[in-house]
């Protein structure tokens, strides 16, 4: 009977134990480091692999901070699969910088019900995404265009013919930035949007596209492309055609070879959206919702510089 | 049965055919022969009335040297085409060519002849790796140049570290934007390929055991045709083919890029299939690819001039190339 009652008394002592130390365990594993999967749309991309590095660089910079970075390939449907991966792995937090904006809500909805939080980057969701998010990390795409756009106005003195180059039909950022564009231009009753095309993000279709419009004979005073590879492309196809003295050239986003071509007075102007700034934004405010601390905001907003000749220097050196 | 049709419709055949039939019959052999090419015509004339700056010398030129990137790549994807394979992974060899030439091709690293030399050693070996895939390994062709087509562009994103190579030497852009005697470079080489092409698939015996393999593989064996190896030696000249294009596409944009080349593989099949090339085999012709290649320049530059909307762009292009397949097949069948 004593024997009986003993055995019994250590099998709860024993039964509580393993569960304190398992609690610890478990306690110990989340104190000593902070995962973060990083689903990241395409790793073949200049500009973004720049927020990439910053986010490396965070992970190095910071013991307790570890980074899991996949590539979506552009691919939406990868880009759940692999959200579902980080699911089942049991990150802390997630960070999506989406392939779609518009496919973006399943993987937010399944991390909510696992309660994971996600920080979006770089490219806005739709609202009701927005809702379910933990925050969002970027600059105001609209704000590009308008910025852009107002430099080019003030460099045509109000008045003047506007092509401009749209990147990949439906992007968000080709919607918003073009938008800008728009807006500025009917503040200014002299300027005139006479072409608009798409050349895709890509140099080559930039020039083709340059090619086209020179050869329709249609006099274009300024060109406004979507993001900056289109603007080198067109800058190179006027370039060829003897015609670059006469038109502006403006671009978005200050990728290395932009500015070469900002500092040798072709490309005009161009607008700085901070990959480096998003990259680190995104991790930072990813380990905050990994503590479980509360944000006053849910958009952290990165903001836009204008790049020209005068300043280009500064950002030169911040590639470095 | 359909080896004989295939022969039947070889354009060597079809002469001696036109020859011996009446005058209605010939009309309609004439324009099963030369369809495409009078939907070309008639597509330039529409252009020309519809835009005033579509037809003129430099606005042409302009059209050629777009196209010539794309054509001499739908070349060797013609050949492939005809022994009823596909190649999927010109596109990604492109860039694999693109990021590797390119860092070859600094100023005052080393001479002209290393880039492009390595640049067309990759090409090839990309290519003979596909057809030895797809030979050797009796693996589909639709799946062995997926395979290439994944693992090059990955390659290239690995060498470049998914960014742009920049700082290229002037005679390495000569490749893409310098000119002989008032003509752009790519147009000569667009021309030059097409010729060798043209007399390898018409006049040699490695054109006709192409035709043969495309019309009956197993009848070419039995005829002691190595098919092992002429299949090699197709995949890998379209890999040669897709490096030129390769090193002339980085020449233009002066940079080598790892996104360069995305769907040029699908651009150059839909300029062969419009130049009558048959994905079952058997058929096809570079003059007709060259001409398919010329319709897509065509289009995409009459609708830039004519201010179509992109939108737009993209319906009437996916239409239209749809539509004149459909006219030239139609055409074929009827004769």
């Amino acid at each position: 009977m004593k024997a009986k009652k003993a055995l019994s008394w250590f099998m709860v002592l024993a039964l509580s134990f393993s569960f304190l130390t398992g609690c610890n365990a478990l306690a110990g594993k989340n104190k000593d480091k902070i995962v973060i999967g990083a689903a990241m749309p395409v790793f073949d991309d200049k500009w973004l692999s720049y927020l990439y590095d910053a986010m490396k660089k965070y992970d190095q910079e910071h013991i307790e901070v570890e980074v899991k970075m996949v590539d979506a390939k552009n691919d939406a449907s990868k880009q759940l699969s692999q959200v579902e991966t980080f699911l089942a792995e049991g990150v802390d937090a997630i960070i999506i910088c989406p392939v779609d904006t518009s496919a973006v809500k399943p993987m937010v909805e399944e991390a909510n019900s696992a309660n994971v939080p996600v920080v979006v980057v770089n490219r806005i969701p739709t609202k009701d995404v927005l809702d379910k998010i933990y925050a969002y990390v970027g600059s105001e795409s609209i704000q590009a265009g308008t910025m852009q756009m107002e430099k080019v106005a003030e460099l045509l003195g109000g008045k003047g013919n506007v092509a401009i180059m749209n990147g990949e039909l439906g992007h968000e950022a080709t919607v918003k930035r073009t938008e800008g564009n728009k807006q500025v231009v009917k503040k200014n009753p002299g300027m005139k949007i006479v072409r608009e095309g798409t050349a895709k993000w890509q140099r080559a279709e930039g020039i083709q596209l340059m090619e086209n419009w020179i050869q329709s004979g249609e006099k274009i005073d300024a060109v406004v492309a979507n993001n900056d590879e289109m603007a080198i492309g067109a800058i190179m196809a006027l370039e060829a055609a003897g015609k670059l003295n006469d038109v502006v050239v403006a671009g978005v986003d200050g990728t290395p070879d932009a500015l070469e071509y900002v500092k040798a007075g072709k490309l005009k102007v161009s607008v700085f959206q901070d990959p480096m700034g998003q990259g680190r934004g995104a991790v930072e405010t990813a380990v905050k919702a990994a503590r479980g601390e509360k944000l006053n905001n849910k958009f952290v907003w990165i903001p836009y510089e204008l790049i020209t000749k005068e300043n280009v220097e500064k950002y030169i050196s911040k590639w470095k | 049965m359909k080896s004989q049709e295939n022969v039947a419709n070889h354009p060597a055949m079809l002469g001696d055919r036109v020859k011996r039939a009446g005058w209605k019959e010939k009309l309609s052999h004439l324009f099963s022969r030369y369809g495409i090419f009078l939907i070309f015509i008639g597509m330039v004339v529409l252009m020309s009335f519809l835009s005033p700056a579509f037809l003129n010398v430099y606005n042409l030129m302009n059209v050629v040297r777009q196209i010539s990137f794309i054509g001499i790549v739908a070349m060797g994807v013609t050949m492939v085409i005809i022994t009823t394979g596909i190649d999927l992974s010109s596109g990604s060899v492109i860039a694999l060519v693109s990021v590797v030439a390119a860092s070859f091709a600094h100023p005052g690293e080393y001479p002209l002849i290393v880039p492009i030399a390595i640049g067309l050693a990759i090409g090839v070996l990309a290519g003979c790796i596909n057809g030895t895939i797809s030979a050797k390994g009796n693996i589909p062709p639709f799946i062995a140049t997926l395979g290439m087509m994944t693992a090059a562009r990955g390659l290239a994103l690995l060498y470049s570290d998914g960014r742009p190579i920049g700082n290229l030497s002037d005679s390495f852009s000569f490749l893409g934007r310098g000119e002989i005697l008032g003509i752009p470079f790519p147009i000569i080489v667009f021309l030059i390929m097409g010729i060798i092409s043209h007399l390898l698939l018409s006049k040699t015996k490695f054109g006709k055991y192409t035709y043969a393999i495309g019309g009956n593989e197993q009848a070419a064996r039995i005829c002691g045709i190595n098919v092992d190896r002429y299949k090699i030696l197709i995949y890998t000249y379209a890999g040669l083919l897709s490096a030129i294009a390769g090193l002339m596409l980085t020449a233009r944009v002066s940079a080598g890029q790892p996104s360069m080349g995305q769907m040029y593989e699908l651009d150059a099949i839909a300029a062969a299939v419009i130049g009558g090339t048959s994905l079952s085999g058997g058929i096809g012709t570079i003059p007709g690819t060259m001409i398919g290649a010329l319709i897509i320049g065509v289009l995409n530059n009459g609708l830039d001039l004519l201010n179509v909307s992109s939108y737009w762009q993209q319906i009437l292009k996916g239409a239209i190339i749809v539509a004149a397949v459909l006219l030239d097949s139609r055409k074929q069948k009827k004769s």
